[in-house]
């Protein structure tokens, strides 16, 4: 019930941001003076309703969008003020995205897939692919591995997001709706799979409306109107 | 990173260029058909010009070489007439007397020679019951020095045959051919205008050049013609020569002038009234021809390319509104600004390139098949520079074009090219 103190082993501290966009005539803030801090191997869930902010705070956090005003560090860099190559460095370097309806590229492999942000990287082919390899064989999809997505099922190509996320070793995992078009059976897998990786030390960050996955982490966070409404922190279900 | 691979450290831009190939080679195959019609434009455009080009060279290095085989250094003097003359009744000649005079004078001169053409004495030859029009030359033994006519069987004509006004005659073998002659018809008899004459000589076969036969010919003595044929065609002969050293040309022709404006009487402002030929001219003509139909197919052949490239800048239009997702994930995966720009860039050079590849290919086909087909055209041949200019030209509407697209892909805003539908 009380929001983190814990500052020094915060991956993520935002103080005081601001984001608003011009609307024709007047402004609209889409977030409004949101503080928060996110810790190592913190397992956090963002919630709300459409139009709460979320979406935002999400640009914000993965280093897609810059604030209007406010601080935001993530590790020691400070985003606020970077140009846009900075801003696609970090990402690569330190965010790992796991979209709602997957986004790999659907002329690649999946093993092309996971070795593309390496491609934004110095790594040669060859550290690539092992690395690559790794990846998809910790989220269970090491037979599939020159499958095309449309050759995977929704679940598996999942899968190879979040092996395309896992490969880069980000300072956090930044999901976004992850299982917004899954089944119920297969959401619970990669619910799982998240467990799993929260577990082997991983911090998680999952944007949702659905109660079931913020019952997976430990902490939620409800946005509402651009605000943080509550922080929760707690024992999840196992 | 324990292997971290420092061997394999390349300059950032480097880095990025390697990648933007790989990527752009993906895309094309991916997309192989599309990828094909896009450079259809290009690939039209640089066969069409390769093709001008080639059969173009073909046509001057055959025509260069004969023209050098011909003797591109023998000098024929004519007599001119002005057309003001003419339609005042004047008209100017070169007489017998003038050639005695500069063959005994002019220095520098391998061989001079006179020839003339009895045109009134007319051109009908027979042989049995076969006739045939050709070329009747009355000329003397030097002729064969000056336009380097060789024998393949018997001689050529000697002094004393002019000298005796002997009735013999030097045939090319198309004559023969056509009076269906054997192929060694020395000493056969053949009628000149009703005249009989004695084949003394086969010249050996010349071919032909631009489709004109080269050895539809028959050579008489000189004097014999003039004998033969009257007064009349002997006031206007032409005189043929070829100087020692080719360099010194223009010496030999002052000299000839100065003779000839003398002999004839010039006054200081009056014109010649008779001028030079040489092969060297011809092909100079020539030249001038070829260049200026190239310079012409070149022209249409940029604008073709123009468009080419216009279609390659539209379809990498489409492809990048096509792939704003994929852009989108690989920003947020951090693909910088700069390195999306050189894939689509390398993606229309790539495009482009192939198709200036695949055209110089087509075209060179394309003017080998023509070259095969039609009769009397020499082999197609692509010079290096058309090569160099078609490729180089290529990358550069690959690049000029590829800019706009490369651009807009490089400036999506990511969080919008993920949310595009």
């Amino acid at each position: 019930m009380m929001p983190t103190e814990a500052q020094d082993t915060a991956i993520i501290s935002m103080n005081n941001i601001v984001k608003s966009y011009q609307m024709a005539d007047e402004t609209f803030y889409a977030l409004k003076d949101v503080s928060l801090s996110i810790e190592e191997n913190d397992y956090v869930a963002i919630i709300g309703p459409s139009g709460s902010g979320k979406s935002t705070l999400m640009n914000i956090l993965g280093c897609l969008d810059a604030p209007c005003s406010g601080t935001y560090f993530l590790g020691e860099q400070a985003v606020a003020s970077l140009s846009e190559v900075e801003l696609a460095n970090l990402r690569n370097q330190s965010v790992g995205f796991i979209f709602q309806s997957f986004n790999l590229l659907p002329r690649a492999s999946a093993l092309e897939n996971v070795m593309q942000p390496l491609v934004y990287r110095f790594i040669a082919v060859k550290e690539r692919k092992r690395l690559a390899m790794e990846a998809l064989e910790r989220v269970g999809l090491g037979n599939k591995i020159h499958h095309l997505p449309n050759q995977l099922s929704g679940g598996q190509r999942q899968r190879v997001a979040i092996a395309r996320a896992l490969v880069t070793k980000p300072k956090i995992l930044l999901g976004d709706e992850p299982t917004g078009n899954l089944d119920s059976q297969t959401t619970l897998e990669i619910m799982a799979l998240f467990d799993e990786l929260h577990a082997e030390g991983h911090t998680v960050v999952l944007i949702t409306h659905e109660p079931e996955i913020a019952d997976h982490c430990h902490r939620v966070i409800r946005l509402k109107d651009g605000c943080i409404e509550s922080d929760v922190r707690r024992q999840a279900h196992a | 990173m324990l292997n971290s691979p420092s061997g394999f450290a390349m300059p950032k831009s480097l880095h990025a260029v390697w990648e933007g190939t790989r990527a752009a080679l993906h895309s094309i195959r991916a997309h192989a058909m599309r990828s094909m019609l896009t450079t259809l434009g290009i690939i039209i455009g640089v066969a069409a010009v390769i093709a001008v080009v080639a059969i173009m060279q073909g046509l001057s290095s055959s025509i260069t070489q004969q023209l050098d085989d011909l003797g591109s250094d023998m000098v024929t003097i004519r007599a001119y007439t002005t057309q003001e003359d003419q339609l005042l009744g004047f008209n100017k000649t070169l007489s017998y007397d003038d050639f005695l005079v500069l063959k005994s004078k002019v220095e520098g001169v391998e061989d001079m020679t006179a020839t003339m053409q009895p045109f009134s004495f007319g051109s009908t030859v027979s042989y049995g019951r076969n006739s045939v029009q050709t070329q009747i030359i009355g000329t003397d033994s030097s002729y064969q020095n000056v336009v380097r006519i060789y024998p393949e069987y018997g001689r050529f004509l000697s002094e004393s045959d002019d000298l005796r006004r002997r009735r013999v005659a030097f045939v090319g073998t198309s004559v023969l051919k056509k009076l269906n002659m054997s192929e060694n018809s020395v000493g056969e008899f053949i009628s000149l205008n009703g005249e009989w004459f004695r084949v003394i000589g086969i010249a050996e076969t010349q071919g032909s050049i631009f489709g004109f036969d080269q050895d539809n010919y028959i050579i008489t003595p000189f004097s014999t013609m003039r004998s033969l044929s009257g007064d009349q065609v002997t006031r206007n002969i032409d005189i043929m020569f070829r100087p020692s050293d080719p360099a010194k040309l223009p010496e030999v022709q002052e000299q000839i002038s100065q003779i000839l404006r003398k002999r004839h009487n010039l006054e200081k402002d009056d014109a010649d009234d008779f001028e030079f030929h040489s092969a060297e001219k011809t092909k100079k003509q020539f030249d001038s021809v070829t260049q200026s139909v190239t310079l012409v197919a070149g022209g249409v052949v940029g604008i073709s390319l123009l468009v080419g490239g216009i279609g390659v800048m539209n379809i990498m239009l489409v492809s990048v509104t096509e792939r704003t997702r994929e852009i989108g994930t690989v920003k947020a995966l951090g693909a910088t600004p700069q390195f999306i720009m050189i894939q689509f860039l390398i993606e229309a050079l790539v495009l482009s390139l192939f198709g200036g590849i695949i055209g110089l290919i087509l075209g060179y086909g394309v003017a080998s098949m023509l070259t095969m087909v039609m009769p009397n055209m020499p082999s197609a041949l692509v010079p290096l520079w058309a090569i160099t200019l078609a490729l180089g030209f290529t990358t550069a509407i690959g690049v000029i074009f590829g800019l706009a697209p490369a651009m807009k892909a490089a400036r999506l805003n990511p969080i919008d090219a993920l949310r595009y539908e």
